[in-house]
């Protein structure tokens, strides 16, 4: 057993051999950066002479406790509403100009990345807890849809048909704003958790079709042999079946997470601070429209990290063909 | 006295009627093979007896107890299902398609249903399943996935799982039609050796060679009606019915 697990682990590090050399490289040449810090002094130096007198003002840091890069920002008021900028960004132990094009973005990319990052920790977490609820849920409408006795079988339906048929966005509303009016022994005082509820009684339903869809996909002959060798509906289904359903079940599970992570943005309506509404609220606050494409980024970073888990995941359960 | 037995059995698929008063008694230790065109309901007749197809009417009794007894498919006798469950074990099964279960490995596939079903330790159903892939031939392939295995290898662990549940009778609906004519050879071995330690048998097959070598009594169907029971010999050389010796003439005479 010990010798086959040391093995794992000489393959594991041969396959990724390459990325351990990148993420080492990465290492080595963020220490001199990290050492050299540029300080306000030579910030100050470079700020022309009309804005000089005005207060400079370190913005953030990418990094806390001495900071690889930072981002300073001079300020002039022209008049009583309109104020210049000028951006500059500290790297290496140089500040450099940052009022316009790429640079600029840059240098703004890192004075909105600790808020965006508050955004989408709330945007993952509220999408991985939903989905993962969602799909335990979903196991039981779909077994309940496919279920003889009709009362139980009705009852997954109904559930399944308002749960597709009506928006999220609304029935986000109706959990927030709708229930507390009605029921207000059952108010949901916790926003995160009102939008958790939501998206998960909502995908468990889209989950659900695609958990029977599978479930039906798989060879009649399966549930004959089982039958044949004494094996009950719950043994046949939770030995049998439902193992069998896992690699086909996690392409289109994949695409209800993306989904959802995406559709997290809804819930800006009942104020939760997920990325999208952070990025729009910097938008606004700000002026900077090019927000978007550092949330877009973002988006994307996270998008490629869950569809190459789901990837070995799929891997993983395709071992047997 | 008479391991499985059958009155009437009438199987309707909507308005078609593929099963017509089908009666058949077998012997305990006999071993007997359905023969006939495709359409005859030879598959149907094996399936409704392990109750994978329900019957329209008819009894079915397995050893003494009374399985079944439909009218018009209504259900004549009250039997708990824990009673009918055990009937039904007596009976093991072995499919055209093998289905043998894509995510369990060779051992896992055998051992499942003793486990579950007939709640064994592990330990004791290790020991079984050791003894029955030796019996047909695998003991090196007991750590392979299904997909891993030829067609004959396959039917071969099919075998051995449905023996797994230790029946007192097998069923084997067409075992050799889905393989490789060189891998027919291997799956009927097991199946020689199986009748003569004595297993009642049922067999649907198109193999004439294993029928006439094999059978203690062959029958024939035709359009869901049994038109003869009788020895290999007689249905073979000298068959009553001219419909027997119709089919008998162009499977035998290619």
């Amino acid at each position: 057993m010990k010798q086959k697990q040391k093995w794992k682990l000489t393959t594991f590090l041969n396959k990724y051999k390459v990325w351990f050399i990148v993420i080492a490289a990465l290492i080595v040449v963020c220490i001199p950066l990290a050492l050299t810090t540029p300080g306000v002094e030579d910030f100050k130096s470079q700020v022309p002479t009309e804005f000089n007198q005005l207060e400079a003002k370190k913005e953030s840091e990418v990094f806390k406790n001495g900071g690889i890069m930072s981002t300073y920002i001079a300020t002039k008021q022209i008049s009583s509403s309109s104020v210049e900028r000028i951006a500059f960004l500290g790297i290496a132990g140089h500040v450099f100009h940052a009022d316009g094009g790429v640079s600029q973005f840059f240098a703004n990319s890192i004075t909105w990345f600790p808020s965006l990052m508050d955004g989408t920790k709330i945007t993952v977490l509220l999408t991985l807890f939903s989905v993962t609820t969602g799909i335990f849920l979903s196991i039981f409408l779909a077994l309940g849809k496919m279920s003889k006795i009709k009362p139980i079988s009705w009852f997954c339906r109904g559930y399944i048909f308002f749960f597709r048929g009506t928006p999220l966005l609304m029935q986000l509303y109706f959990i927030w704003f709708g229930i507390p009016l009605i029921i207000p022994a059952l108010t949901i005082s916790d926003r995160f958790l009102a939008a958790w509820i939501a998206f998960s009684l909502n995908g468990g339903a889209y989950c659900a079709e695609i958990i029977r869809a599978a479930i039906e996909s798989i060879d009649k002959g399966q549930f004959e042999a089982s039958k044949a060798v004494g094996l009950n509906y719950r043994q046949t289904m939770i030995k049998v079946i439902i193992p069998q359903t896992y690699r086909r079940l996690i392409p289109p599970l994949a695409n209800e997470f993306i989904m959802v992570l995406k559709d997290a943005a809804l819930t800006s309506i009942i104020a939760l601070k997920d990325l999208s509404k952070v990025t729009s609220s910097i938008m606004s606050s700000t002026g900077e429209v090019t927000v978007f494409l550092l949330a877009m980024i973002i988006y994307l970073v996270i998008t490629a990290i869950f569809s190459k888990c789901f990837v070995l995941l799929e891997k993983k359960f395709s071992l047997y063909d | 006295m008479f391991m499985i037995k059958t009155e009437d059995l009438c199987k309707n698929f909507g308005e078609l009627k593929v099963l017509k008063n089908c009666s058949l008694s077998v012997e305990q230790g006999e071993v007997v093979c359905l023969i006939g065109p495709s359409g005859a309901g030879k598959s149907t007749f094996l399936r409704s007896l392990n109750h994978l197809e329900k019957i329209t009417s008819g009894k079915i009794w397995v050893e003494e107890v009374l399985l079944d007894d439909r009218i018009d498919s209504v259900n004549q006798i009250k039997m708990s299902a824990k009673e009918r469950q055990k009937s039904l074990l007596e009976m093991g099964m072995v499919f055209q398609r093998f289905n043998l279960f894509p995510h369990l490995t060779v051992f896992e596939n055998i051992m499942l249903a003793p486990m579950e079903v007939r709640k064994m330790k592990r330990a004791e159903a290790e020991v079984i399943v050791r003894n029955l892939l030796e019996k047909v031939g695998l003991s090196d392939k007991a750590d392979t996935y299904p997909s891993k295995l030829s067609g004959g290898q396959q039917q071969r662990v099919a075998i051995a799982r449905a023996l797994a549940m230790q029946p007192k009778m097998m069923l084997f609906d067409e075992p050799t039609s889905a393989l490789d004519p060189e891998l027919v050879g291997e799956v009927l071995q097991v199946m020689k050796d199986l009748a003569e330690e004595g297993m009642t048998m049922i067999v649907v097959t198109h193999e004439m060679g294993f029928a006439k070598e094999v059978a203690d009594r062959v029958v024939f169907m035709y359009e869901g009606t049994i038109l003869e029971v009788d020895t290999p010999e007689v249905i073979f050389t000298n068959p009553t019915n001219e419909r027997t010796k119709a089919f008998l003439n162009s499977v035998l005479n290619l």
